[in-house]
């Protein structure tokens, strides 16, 4: 299947995010590698998604899960050489799968040799490369983001006997944005990967690039002309590429991020997420509406990336205190669940393996606006394991079979990079690819089913929306329309069976047709459309006027 | 069970939207277009104040205003107040309107069984009643009146106020006495326009036969109150603080005595095995104060209420025949001849009055509506003596006072039981 050439390919794609490390081992060393997922390429053309975003592959330490990056030109040894990775890239286009990668931007390991030379002393060429400071004081405007584990977003280095800058943790010190020579050098590092045919970046951490004394140092107007800049090289030299912006912002401030169509291509809408759990906990649409109306409107070249789950824990930063309360008291009554600001627990378990609860959020990710990203082992409701320190619970091996190591390894079990999951909920004997693979209703192919019905239609992809308020709050339903071709959404968000009246009354004498099993309902006419959805239900309904 | 023709297809179609529900605010309305703008968006903020996770819902029951009220209902919107205040609800806080009547006439009656079939219909844990009347309403209201319900599982929660020792003289001098020397629980608002109840109390007492019969239609608040006590539903009272009504009514006398003691005296005949085997009284938990006495000056036209006293006695003597015994009558007649600056009505006699009245009503003797207009003038007569009495007390003494008489109720009650058997 050849690679869909259109300019805004990432408006219509699904995406599927996953860690080399995590997916299969193809030489028994227990770590994932390159040609462990080039071997289950097929699993993921199958389940129909256009791109994969991988996680950092590059060599580390990996004291932060690889976006501690000591070399931003070479592939992690464990993981495959080079070599392979080109293949894996050949083998995914083959496919009509796009390759997004990593650009951790903002910040080194502190193993990074530019950092060993910036801080081998103060006349080092690389000195400036980095943000250095006599004093721990500089900056106090900033947050700390890792309030569980960093004190000051100062270190104290005790080779030049200085404070380095760091917005994450402490072995990861910020680059300096304000020499061009790291702008250039970043520049370097993306044409290496683009010219190999790499499709998409994703920009990790990119509110942070540079600092100013009395800002927050976040979102500031000298960050964005650094990403401009980016952007303009890419398109100059490698267009149809795509860069993705991470910045867990509120979407007014997220908004700059897109420039005119110049900047990103597209950034997560890291709000909207832990409103559609809350929405769905409430019986309520009231906050993914609301979050929905804040929303800005984005270039057209432009698109919002939606996720329910990622590898981070369900960040709870762009909500209110009340709000936070809430999701704490709601999703993770147990301590041991709440990392950060967030939650630290995959799809499944937040939803009490509830597959209706699964289906819906599923639904909504697929059906508003952006592209939708889907978390590796979501697919088949992979559970997760809290006693694994910091995120690394949500990292497990993905659960291919029945076999030992669920077929994701031959290494003995306590070689695994992690332990696989074992309970007797989630474990790899209960929940995994080859068993559901063979259930005609399992969720997996459920998941298939929807990314067919979703990419039956560029509506989803590109089309416009606009909310309906029926009376009944518990309906969040909405109209996604893209040229002549408009499309009903209706989901249940309570627990128990709802009566909703729609006003249709715009698209009276269409009929509407059910999207999944293609059944007729009835036409619309002058008065409410009623229907009655069952608990957790949706519907999506293609509007036809025959 | 709501009965198919009382609540409209519009409000089923409403209440069907806002679906179940943890806390249901009720808000009888008629031509409150002044203040229930403002009254709304004191509850909207007590909710999310003191309850803002919980799904919530105002029911407004109007009695076919003409002023817009049920439009200002559902058109406030909390975040009209988000700015100042800082809250934000995480639901959708619906605010829904039913007309009950078309009629000018509001009903108590009607508006409160509206209310409380809604109640049952959202299966809604915790209910309380506003009223758009009171001038002061303040958010925290909601989480006194709703609160010992949603968290501590109390079944009825009634008001205390501070008020002016002369204000609410109904209920010092009849309806808290007689109600705490008869059923044996110290409630002091036995009817109050705002009150909390649980939903299942709400239930119960909805199936009750009372909606239909035309002469219990009215103080359906203090009916509500007395089946809590006979039901022994958990009840408690909460300290609200100071409450301003909006406009005062005070030649409203003959309503309020049908609406409170028409309704208490109405309860008697179907409470009686409950009442009659009661001795002495006990406390009922209160949250905060039990009271407040405020003690301001008051202008009261003292003169007045002696001159109603007394015409009323002397006017009203063939129909105090049929009411009151011949010694209990002889010496009103007695008192109503005193000199002004000599008039009292004695405490026991004003218990016996009260007493005699209430088996007369049970006797029917004559309609029981003229025997409540009849007691208007004796009241006043107690009235009189108790702020004679009372001019220059002390809150203390003013509660001591009050605490007399109702031992005088509780002392007295054989007395009841004895003219009640010997109508039987």
């Amino acid at each position: 299947m050849p690679l869909n050439r259109t300019a805004l390919w990432y408006k219509d794609a699904i995406i599927y995010q996953v860690h080399v490390r995590t997916f299969h081992d193809s030489n028994g060393d227990g770590i994932g590698d390159f040609q462990g997922l080039n071997g289950k390429l097929d699993y993921l053309q199958e389940l129909g998604i256009d791109a994969i975003w991988l996680m950092p592959f590059f060599p580390s330490p990996l004291r932060d899960d690889g976006y501690d990056i000591a070399d931003y030109n070479a592939v992690h040894p464990t993981y495959g050489t080079l070599d392979d990775f080109r293949k894996f890239l050949e083998s995914a286009h083959e496919r009509g799968i796009r390759v997004i990668i990593e650009l951790v931007s903002n910040h080194t390991s502190d193993q990074h040799p530019w950092f060993q030379e910036s801080r081998s002393s103060r006349d080092n060429p690389r000195r400036d490369w980095y943000v250095w400071s006599d004093t721990d004081t500089r900056y106090n405007g900033a947050r700390i983001i890792f309030l569980d584990t960093e004190k000051s977003n100062w270190a104290w280095d005790p080779i030049s006997k200085s404070f380095y800058w760091h917005r994450f943790f402490s072995h990861q010190p910020d680059l300096n944005y304000d020499n061009p020579a790291v702008r250039e050098q970043m520049w370097e590092v993306m044409k290496f990967w683009l010219e190999m045919g790499v499709d998409a970046f994703r920009l990790d951490a990119v509110p942070y690039l540079v600092e100013r004394e009395g800002t927050n140092c976040e979102n500031l107007p000298e960050t964005h002309e650094v990403l401009k800049e980016l952007r303009r090289r890419l398109d100059e030299s490698f267009p149809g590429r795509m860069l993705l912006a991470e910045a867990n912002q509120w979407p007014a401030d997220l908004r700059p991020y897109f420039g005119d169509g110049d900047e990103f291509h597209m950034a997560f809408h890291f709000p909207l997420m832990p409103r559609m759990f809350m929405g769905l906990k409430l019986e309520d649409r009231k906050p993914i509406t609301e979050i929905l109306h804040q929303t800005p409107e984005i270039p057209s070249s432009c698109q919002w990336s939606l996720f329910l789950r990622n590898h981070d824990e369900l960040t709870l930063e762009m909500v209110t205190d009340v709000e936070r309360d809430y999701m704490y008291d709601s999703y993770a009554e147990s301590k041991m669940m709440r990392l950060n600001l967030g939650i630290r627990r995959r799809l499944a378990p937040l939803l009490a393996n509830d597959r209706r609860r699964i289906e819906l959020m599923n639904g909504m990710l697929m059906s508003l606006p952006g592209t939708p990203i889907i978390y590796y082992g979501d697919e088949i409701g992979m559970g997760d394991n809290i006693n694994l320190g910091d995120r690394n619970g949500v990292r497990t091996p993905m659960q291919w079979s029945g076999e030992t190591n669920g077929g994701f390894s031959t290494a003995p079990p306590e070689r695994l990079y992690a332990p696989i999951i074992q309970d007797p909920v989630y474990g790899y004997q209960a929940v995994n690819v080859l068993r559901q693979k063979a259930s005609e209703h399992s969720l997996i192919n459920w998941m298939r089913t929807i990314t067919g019905v979703r990419k039956s239609t560029g509506v989803f992809g590109r089309g416009s929306i606009e909310f309906l308020y029926p009376a009944n709050h518990r309906i969040l339903a909405f109209i996604r329309q893209l040229g002549n071709e408009a499309v009903l959404v209706v989901n249940n968000l309570s627990s128990s069976a709802q009566a909703v009246e729609l006003d249709l009354r715009r698209y009276k004498g269409n009929i509407l047709i059910e999207m999944f099993g293609k059944n007729i309902f009835p036409r619309v006419g002058d008065l409410p459309y009623l229907l009655t959805m069952g608990p957790y239900q949706f519907y999506w309904f293609r509007l036809r006027r025959i | 069970m709501a009965e198919e023709s009382f609540l409209t297809d519009d409000f089923l179609r409403q209440l069907m939207n806002v679906g179940e529900v943890d806390i249901l605010v009720g808000l009888p309305t008629h031509n409150n277009a002044k203040t229930v703008g403002s009254i709304v968006h004191t509850i909207q903020t007590g909710i999310l104040r003191g309850f803002p996770r919980a799904r919530a819902v105002i029911i407004n029951a109007d009695g076919g205003s003409r002023d817009g009220t049920p439009e200002l209902v559902t058109g406030v919107s909390i975040d009209d107040a988000r700015p100042a205040s800082n809250l934000y609800a995480l639901r959708t806080l619906h605010s829904i309107s039913t007309k009950y009547a078309n009629s000018s006439q509001p009903s108590n009656k009607v508006a409160f069984r509206t209310i409380l079939a809604a109640a049952e219909l959202l299966r809604a844990k915790a209910c309380v009643v506003m009223s758009p009347e009171s001038a002061n309403v303040e958010p925290e209201w909601l989480s006194k009146l709703l609160g010992p319900i949603y968290h501590d599982d109390f079944d009825l929660v009634t008001p205390t106020y501070s008020r002016h020792k002369f204000e609410g003289l109904l209920i010092t001098n009849l309806l808290y006495p007689m109600t705490r020397a008869l059923y044996g629980v110290r409630i002091r608002e036995t009817y109050s326009p705002e009150f909390g109840f649980s939903g299942r109390l709400g239930t119960q007492f909805l199936g009750q036969n009372i909606w239909t019969d035309a002469t219990n239609g009215t103080g359906v608040e203090l009916r509500f109150t007395l089946a809590a006590i006979t039901g022994k539903f958990r009840i408690c009272q909460s300290f609200l603080g100071e409450k301003i009504q909006i406009e005062r009514r005070s030649a409203d006398l003959v309503p309020a005595l049908r609406q409170t003691v028409g309704a208490l005296f109405s309860a008697l005949e179907p409470d009686f095995p409950v009442w009659s085997v009661v001795a002495g009284s006990e406390p009922t938990l209160t949250n905060e104060a039990d009271h407040g006495v405020l003690l301001e000056p008051l202008r009261i036209n003292r003169k007045r209420l002696r001159e109603m006293f007394s015409t009323g006695v002397a006017e009203l003597e063939s129909v105090f025949q049929s009411i009151l015994s011949p010694a209990t009558l002889a010496e009103l007649q007695q008192i109503a001849r005193l000199r002004d600056e000599d008039f009292r009505y004695p405490t026991e006699l004003w218990v016996r009055t009260v007493y005699e009245f209430a088996a007369s009503y049970q006797k029917s003797v004559i309609s029981r509506d003229h025997i409540i207009q009849a007691l208007a003038p004796l009241f006043r007569g107690k009235a009189l003596t108790f702020l004679t009495e009372n001019r220059n007390a002390s809150a203390e003494e003013i509660e001591n006072n009050i605490e007399g008489l109702c031992r005088e109720f509780e002392r007295l009650k054989p007395y009841l039981l004895q003219i009640w058997k010997s109508s039987e």
